[in-house]
């Protein structure tokens, strides 16, 4: 009896050290990446909150040389550009996204939609800006806000068909048996049933897109560029964020410096605020 | 419209062509009226057979259970009964399904008609992501156009008939999640039964219940046979014996025996459904 | 049965039920034989084993009733295995029965030999019918043991033989009865014991019609002899 306590004991022995040892290697893992995560939080905090005052908001880009100024061209603009890229592109993907899921079990063309969305998810970024150049910008020869909202939907829309079609796929196959079992024409278990299922999902998934997108830089380097002044025409140049800190944040003007960190400051936060606000969307419902 | 019959033909009452039987498991009286009539049907799985030969009626106002081991093809017999299958490609049936004298197998047959004439209800509870009131105002638009009051009444009928009125009526607007595992089975049968179809097929809906929902569904069975034909599939033979009037034994995709509950679960005529029913499995 | 319950303790419950009947069946039948044995002999003792014997009998019959009971509680059999029970139920009533007739019997023939009367009555008609009801009663407890539907059909008929021997022997005693009336008493006893007798033979044919019932399904109870018989040889 005894001799079988002590085995165990040196088994129990074993497990616990490797247990030990693979729980401290992943805190080491997660303190390093946490590390990195707060380093980067707490310089952006402390560079970037000097320049945060009423006139960022107020006041548009400086011009070279000039004192003060804000980004407030810039931030009207990217809000601009990214609301009608989403206008665009939640549309287009979520019913490519169903029609993935709904209808294209067997065809061709879903078949090859997925491959291609599948390339753009991973197309550099600066590629896609080069191509609504040439396509766009070269042809009506002068840059716009719209060549800048066609450039981030292009990126955003396969990010929302992907999700979009995994969101769907995830509603159990019992639902729309249920719906149909009571007469609903195809269209409608799509509409009605499925896409309300995954709603949550969907919606976050739309969210994230937003958040990738808010972010890009090299796609407006080529299609919406720069307005110094503060504009709200589409079909000029735009003022956005991201190139004014790519501008700025090199200059040898101490006031482009610090709007240059107070607007990575406020991207950043953008950022974190939608994929926060996408958890929460996407917890919320799925208790309900 | 592609359809094989009118809606307006058919009601819950049964307008239905008197049926003498002369099949070899006739054990139905000779004015009994068939909601459905199975000829000759076969199903097949890709190549694979799931159902050979089978041949029975499912009599108008009265319950069907279908028994038989995991495989047996009950299932897959519900649910050709409102063309389910044919969601899935690969899927196919052969042979005649009459349906008050009309064969719902026909290429022509308009399947959401159908369906709302003959509907099912499954094992595990699938509310829809709305409201209690929009579950079942659903499947009542699809068909019929009513005003907000007739809508109302028609919800409160419903749910009336699934013994549900009573713990829902002051959560109409919620969410049919929030509801019980029982309730929402009882949901969905409120939902089914909203429509008004003749036929009501369910497909072990009680496998996922505790036996107080089990019990309150099965009640409910016996109320609604009076107005509506039920086919119940079961792999709980108790289940069969209490609720049903004729039971159906089937084994490997075949029928072995059909017969009035009373008689197959007391003297069965085939040894094969004697060794099943009381648990003698060679 | 020749196939197994997939519960093999259910199969068990089942044939400890069979065995209890038959272990049931034999007490009464050497109870009968006991009794039929003192009256021939006319001795005291053995009347008075009958009698404290019978005590055994009504508690197997408790017994074995609350087995049934238990089966069915834990169970809820069907079909055979239900038509198996609700037979072991009623033929435990009809064995019970029918030791009460031997005892019956015996009691009888104790005020007999106590009132000091001889057989002046010739009673060769109650050794007889007393030889067959054994005989009758071994039968269908047989046909029991072996699920024999043949066998019990014919016990059922045969049963007809003790009822005849029956009436036969009623009738002599009326006349011994009107030619001698001091017989009367003594008389009323031996009636008595032949209708104990008649009776048993009944009880076997009870538990022979439900050994039809178990195997075939159709109580055959109070049905002319031709649809017993069509009802026990059908397939």
């Amino acid at each position: 009896m005894s001799q079988i306590a002590n085995i165990n004991q040196a088994v129990f022995a074993r497990r616990q050290r490797t247990n030990k040892i693979g729980l401290t290697l992943s805190m080491l893992a997660m303190t390093l990446g946490m590390i990195f995560l707060i380093w980067i939080l707490a310089t952006l905090f402390i560079k970037g909150f000097a320049a945060v005052n009423l006139n960022m908001f107020t006041m548009s880009t400086p011009a070279p040389g000039s004192e003060g100024g804000g980004l407030a061209n810039a931030i009207i603009g990217s809000l601009m550009l990214i609301v009608s890229c989403t206008l665009i592109s939640t549309p287009v993907g979520v019913l490519a996204g169903l029609y993935l899921s709904e209808y294209g079990d067997r065809s061709k063309i879903a078949a090859v939609t997925r491959f291609v969305t599948d390339i753009m998810l991973s197309a550099p970024s600066i590629v896609i800006g080069l191509f609504v150049y040439a396509l766009f910008v070269a042809q009506v020869k002068h840059f716009s806000g719209w060549a800048g909202t066609i450039a981030l939907a292009l990126i955003a829309v396969p990010v929302v068909v992907r999700t979009t079609e995994n969101m769907l796929r995830l509603v159990p196959g019992s639902l729309r048996e249920a719906a149909y079992a009571l007469g609903t024409p195809k269209w409608k278990v799509a509409f009605y049933v499925t896409l309300r299922a995954a709603k949550s999902g969907i919606m976050t998934g739309i969210l994230l897109a937003l958040a990738r997108v808010s972010g890009e830089t090299a796609p407006l380097l080529f299609t919406a560029l720069n307005n110094q002044f503060f504009s709200t025409n589409m079909n000029a140049p735009m003022a956005n964020l991201p190139v004014v800190i790519f501008q700025f944040a090199m200059s040898p003007y101490d006031n482009w410096v610090d709007l240059a960190w107070g607007g990575s400051l406020l991207i950043t936060f953008a950022v974190l605020g939608l994929n926060i606000l996408a958890r929460v969307v996407f917890r919320e419902k799925a208790q309900g | 419209m592609k359809t094989m019959f009118n809606l307006n033909q058919i009601d819950s009452e049964g307008l239905g062509s008197k049926v003498n039987m002369n099949t070899e498991n006739n054990s139905q009286s000779s004015d009994a009226v068939n909601a459905l009539e199975i000829r000759n049907l076969n199903f097949y799985y890709g190549s694979f057979k799931g159902l050979k030969d089978i041949n029975m009626n499912i009599e108008e106002g009265k319950v069907t259970a279908f028994i038989g081991p995991s495989g047996c093809g009950k299932s897959t017999l519900l649910r050709t009964m409102n063309r389910m299958y044919d969601l899935y490609p690969g899927q196919r049936a052969e042979g005649e399904i009459n349906f008050y004298g009309n064969n719902i197998l026909n290429p022509g047959q308009d399947l959401n008609l159908l369906r709302s004439r003959i509907g099912m209800v499954f094992q595990k509870p699938t509310p829809f992501p709305m409201s209690i009131y929009e579950n079942i105002a659903f499947g009542v638009r699809l068909y019929e156009n009513l005003n907000r009051s007739e809508m109302d009444e028609r919800v409160e009928w419903a749910l009336n008939k699934a013994a549900l009125w009573t713990e829902a009526k002051d959560k109409l607007n919620q969410s049919g999640l929030s509801l019980s595992g029982g309730q929402q089975q009882r949901l969905c049968i409120a939902r089914g039964v909203a429509v008004k179809p003749s036929v009501i097929l369910l497909d072990e809906p009680t496998s996922a219940l505790d036996p107080i929902s089990t019990g309150k569904i099965e009640e409910l069975i016996s109320e609604l046979k009076n107005d509506y034909t039920i086919a119940i599939v079961t792999h709980n033979m108790q289940q069969a014996a209490r609720v049903s009037d004729y039971t159906a034994y089937m084994y490997l995709g075949s029928l072995i025996e059909f017969g009035k509950t009373d008689e197959l679960f007391i003297k069965p005529k085939r040894k094969e459904t004697e060794d099943y029913i009381t648990g003698r499995f060679g | 049965m020749p196939d197994k319950h997939l519960s093999s303790q259910f199969d068990a419950d089942l044939n400890s039920l069979s065995s209890r009947l038959l272990e049931m069946g034999g007490l009464v039948e050497s109870q009968i034989a006991t009794a039929m044995r003192a009256f021939t002999q006319m001795d005291l003792e053995t009347c008075n084993v009958v009698i404290e014997n019978e005590k055994l009998v009504n508690d197997l019959e408790i017994q074995i009733d609350s087995a049934c009971t238990e089966l069915i509680a834990r169970r809820q059999p069907i079909a055979r295995d239900l038509r198996l029970v609700m037979a072991v139920s009623k033929a435990i009533t009809n064995l019970e029965r029918a030791g009460d007739e031997a005892e019956r019997v015996a009691k009888r023939t104790k005020r007999l030999i106590e009132a000091g009367a001889a057989h002046n009555i010739n009673v060769s008609e109650i050794r007889l019918s007393g030889q067959m009801a054994i005989s009758l009663l071994r039968r269908s407890l047989d046909a029991f043991a072996r699920l024999d539907t043949i066998a019990a059909a014919e016990v059922v008929d045969e049963d007809r033989l003790i009822d005849e021997e029956f009436r036969g022997f009623v009738r002599k005693l009326i006349t011994y009865m009107m030619e001698d009336p001091h017989t009367i008493t003594t008389g009323l006893d031996m009636l008595t014991i032949a209708k104990a007798i008649e009776r048993i033979g009944d009880h076997a044919k009870n538990i022979a019609e439900f050994v039809i019932y178990i195997v075939k399904g159709d109580d055959v109870r109070h049905i002319p002899h031709a649809d017993l018989l069509r009802a026990a040889t059908k397939e």
